[in-house]
């Protein structure tokens, strides 16, 4: 079999990114082929001091979060606000064809750093900025985080319980950065189709705010049309006026989603015979349900009912026996569910990469999968500074994290 | 800074005639077969359609697209589930938001003709895109060996809950099972209640631009190989991904979720931030997120606060302190915020250098955020059953692509006759005869 071709090969990223946005930008392009050199400051980027940590270690070398967001990277030690810092990323854009920047605004202009300019100077290249509110406007240089894009771009106001004297609850992951690395992904793709026309790279200004802003799905059509809110509901669509829930507990405490629809008929005469099989349709099973209209009047009846069903069947079968009835059901998988998940095995899902001194680490597989080429298998995440001497031989020597600290 | 603003020539360019006429942007010159359907698979196409690709949508008459159905309408607010028995497939302004700068053709893929006219579109396109169930397009027959022989180097773009092979591969799904099975769910709620989950198809949205960017890199690879793909995501997988670093933890350390401390709500376990949460603000479900990482931030949260004297009580007095007294700490904090104006606190924390940021909902991003007011994230096109309308825009700004924004979504086969004719070259007679048919 011939080797697999990487789309982005040959293509170079230099990354300066100090939160996950960027990171995971920088990972997307990694694990399409390009190479990707990521400049971290000489204590090392902010985001290895971040947990969970491999077991019980605290070291910049073994925090998971900069294993996931750094696979496939190389690290060169280049502190952009220590003396040289700028010609060392000058030296490395030099033939770079993608520049990866988190800095705000305030920041850049105190490291002396123009995007505009370099955008300029440096025709070909691809600038990518990718920062929390954008590099214009009145909020340019506010702080931000996970749960703050989140909240101000709007995706929280439509997650969180029932019961409004709880706040709304922000979902997990890091998903306001994830949801910035995507259309920075997007971004980039797109400059780069453009310079296979134009040869002319350009400047990319990506804000986590405006791409959670566009990720709130119903919320904002149901604003711009009939022009009414969407209120929370627990662990199903915000809606404009409340609907029934869709978790339900099953007799391993666990929870399955279903969405109960008695509108269509061949979703609940399945429901109906598939209770029928376990013996517990009890009068679903009569002529009167057949009829929508009775069967919504009779609303809370059916949910009893169905509540009941669930609580005696261990989640995984409900969902397969569901599943296979031709329902949309769906178990709430926790992390560690799903290395065991027979569908994930047999497409060979997960991803085996060696790591030092702790042997085989199971990540997550390839997003996408293509006939003709593939992404580069996972190498695990560069230690601090590995690629200094590499990247940057006729530098005066950077700083090893041994010297930055003493 | 971006001086060229892509979105600020939008306008202009949705000019009074629906007319299509030749695209520009780096897409431009690409001609999209499009059998997606729902949110997922319009959501991607739609990155295509505004940036230059000719992106042409097929439906089916006596299968209305179920954003065309959903009773989403201007003007008319009406309780969800009350659906129109009879919906005017033209009104629905779910249908508009996904597949703005789309044009629109109906075939009946059950009739013979039907299917030759979708493979004359095929043979002169480059992309194919679907989303449906697994073994609907092969029961049209249309596999990529048969794609490759209508056009060669074609790139088909499948998007599915679990992809195209395995056990699950047809297994029902949508959004909310997609984020249930991979995990998302789960990861998101109170120690020890139900989970809260998500409040909206997140994975609908996410598998939608990572389907955008596999078409985008498939494109680019085709344009240095002129090697074409076919593209198999399964959103589950793309969801699993997004677990990032907590599904690490489970399998490095062996973590098991399910004891009764995860998760932990709007707390982080990494790294110890606190105070970390969404306190209540003065009107009714107002709230504002506020998230301190460090001793510099803490002293900008109390200055604003007034300096209270709990503030410098011990259990705060370091973040350690702080992460390991949030019980406290949240109460406290929130007893500040509750009468205090969601936005005035927000700037104040802001200009202490703190992060906050109120809650906001969709009228609030859309008519008072001055932040995207002033880099025109949203637009607006009319449309010739709905009106003007509003959308939501590309959260880029390029200093030289231009996002082409030349026409609101197409009425049901609003564009057969030109596709058809003038694209494909069917005459007249047969055009005729394929409508009377009901090929068409």
């Amino acid at each position: 079999m011939a080797a697999v071709r990487h789309p982005l090969a040959g293509l170079k990223v230099v990354e300066a990114a100090h939160d996950i946005g960027g990171e995971f930008t920088g990972l997307l392009l990694a694990q399409m082929g390009a190479e990707v050199t990521k400049l971290e400051p000489a204590e090392g980027s902010p985001t290895r001091r971040v947990g969970p940590f491999a077991k019980g270690r605290t070291d910049g070398d073994a925090s998971l979060n900069f294993w996931f967001y750094n696979s496939n990277k190389k690290s060169v030690v280049a502190d952009l606000g220590a003396p040289g810092g700028l010609q060392a990323l000058l030296a490395l854009l030099a033939d770079a064809d993608i520049f990866v920047c988190t800095l705000q605004p305030a920041a850049l202009t105190a490291l002396g750093l123009d995007l505009t300019a370099l955008s300029e100077t440096h025709p070909k290249l691809i600038v990518l900025s990718v920062t929390p509110f954008g590099l214009t406007g009145p909020w340019a240089d506010y702080k931000s985080s996970d749960i703050v894009a989140l909240a101000a771009g709007g995706p929280l106001n439509s997650c969180g319980y029932d019961d409004h004297a709880i706040p709304p609850i922000r979902p997990g992951g890091n998903q306001a950065y994830h949801t910035a690395a995507s259309f920075a992904q997007i971004g980039v793709m797109l400059a780069l189709l453009e310079r296979q026309k134009t040869g002319l790279g350009q400047l990319l200004d990506v804000s986590m705010h405006e791409a959670c802003a566009v990720n709130v799905e119903l919320a904002n059509p149901y604003w711009f049309y009939p022009r009414v809110h969407v209120h929370r509901q627990t662990c199903r669509h915000a809606q404009p006026s409340p609907t029934q829930s869709a978790l339900f507990r099953c007799a391993d405490d666990r929870y399955v989603y279903f969405a109960l629809i008695l509108s269509e008929p061949k979703a609940w005469e399945a429901l109906v015979r598939w209770m029928e099989s376990k013996g517990m349709a009890a009068q679903l099973s009569e002529p009167a349900f057949s009829d929508v209209a009775y069967r919504q009047q009779n609303f809370h009846e059916v949910q009893e009912l169905v509540e009941c069903f669930f609580l005696v069947q261990d989640s995984h079968d409900a969902y397969h026996d569901g599943q296979a009835a031709g329902l949309p059901i769906g178990v709430l998988n926790a992390p560690e569910d799903l290395f065991d998940d027979e569908h994930l095995k047999a497409r060979e899902f997960f991803a085996e990469v060696e790591h030092e001194g702790l042997g085989k680490v199971v990540y997550p597989g390839p997003i996408y999968r293509f006939s003709s080429f593939g992404e580069v298998p996972r190498t695990a995440a560069p230690k601090l500074g590995e690629h200094t001497a590499e990247a940057l031989p006729t530098r005066p020597a950077a700083r090893t994290p041994e010297e930055a600290a003493s | 800074m971006p001086t060229t603003v892509a979105r600020a020539e939008s306008a202009a360019y949705a000019g009074p005639s629906r007319t299509p006429s030749a695209r520009r942007g780096p897409l431009a010159g690409i001609r999209v077969a499009d059998f997606c359907w729902m949110g997922v698979g319009a959501c991607a196409t739609r990155l295509l359609a505004d940036f230059g690709a000719e992106v042409i949508r097929i439906e089916d008459r006596n299968r209305l697209d179920m954003p065309r159905r959903l009773p989403i309408y201007k003007g008319e607010a009406r309780t969800y589930g009350e659906e129109d028995a009879n919906p005017d497939p033209n009104k629905g302004g779910l249908f508009n938001n996904y597949n703005r700068n789309k044009l629109g053709v109906t075939i009946n893929m059950r009739s013979p003709k039907g299917r030759a006219l979708a493979d004359r579109l095929i043979a002169s396109s480059s992309v194919v895109t679907e989303n449906f169930a697994p073994g609907v397009m092969e029961r049209w027959g249309l596999t990529y060996e048969r794609l490759s022989a209508l056009s060669p180097e074609i790139i088909y773009a499948r998007m599915s809950g679990f992809g195209h092979t395995g056990p699950h591969a047809e297994h029902r799904s949508y959004g909310p099972i997609v984020q249930a099975v991979c995990g998302l769910s789960y990861i998101s709620g109170l120690p020890g209640e139900e989970p809260s989950g998500w409040g909206l198809s997140y994975m609908d949205n996410e598998a939608a631009f990572f389907n955008a960017s596999a078409l985008l890199t498939a494109i680019y690879h085709r344009n240095l190989t002129g090697e074409g793909a076919e593209i198999d995501v399964s959103a589950v997988e793309a969801g699993i991904n997004l677990l990032g670093p907590i599904l690490l933890d489970a399998s490095v350390n062996g973590r098991t979720t399910r004891d009764g401390d995860f998760p932990t709500g709007n707390r982080l376990e990494h790294p110890d931030a606190a105070p970390h949460g969404v306190y209540p603000c003065a009107g009714e479900d107002r709230w504002i997120a506020i998230a301190v990482f460090n001793d510099t931030e803490w002293r900008g949260l109390v200055s604003v606060m007034g300096d209270p004297a709990w503030a410098s009580e011990a259990r705060f007095a370091s973040q350690a302190a702080r992460f390991a007294n949030q019980d406290g700490l949240d109460a406290l904090v929130g007893a500040w915020t509750r009468d205090k104006d969601r936005y005035q606190i927000m700037h104040a924390l802001q200009a202490a250098g703190v992060a906050a940021g109120a809650v906001q909902t969709a009228e609030d991003t859309n008519d008072h955020d001055p932040q995207i007011a002033g880099r025109g994230l949203f637009f607006e096109l009319d449309h010739p059953v709905i009106g003007e309308a509003r959308f939501e825009g590309t959260p880029i700004q390029f200093s030289r692509t231009v996002q082409e924004n030349w026409r609101s979504a197409p009425l049901l086969g609003e564009d057969n006759a030109h596709v058809f004719k003038n694209l494909l070259g069917v005459d007249d007679d047969e055009y005729e005869a394929l409508a009377a048919e009901g090929a068409i």
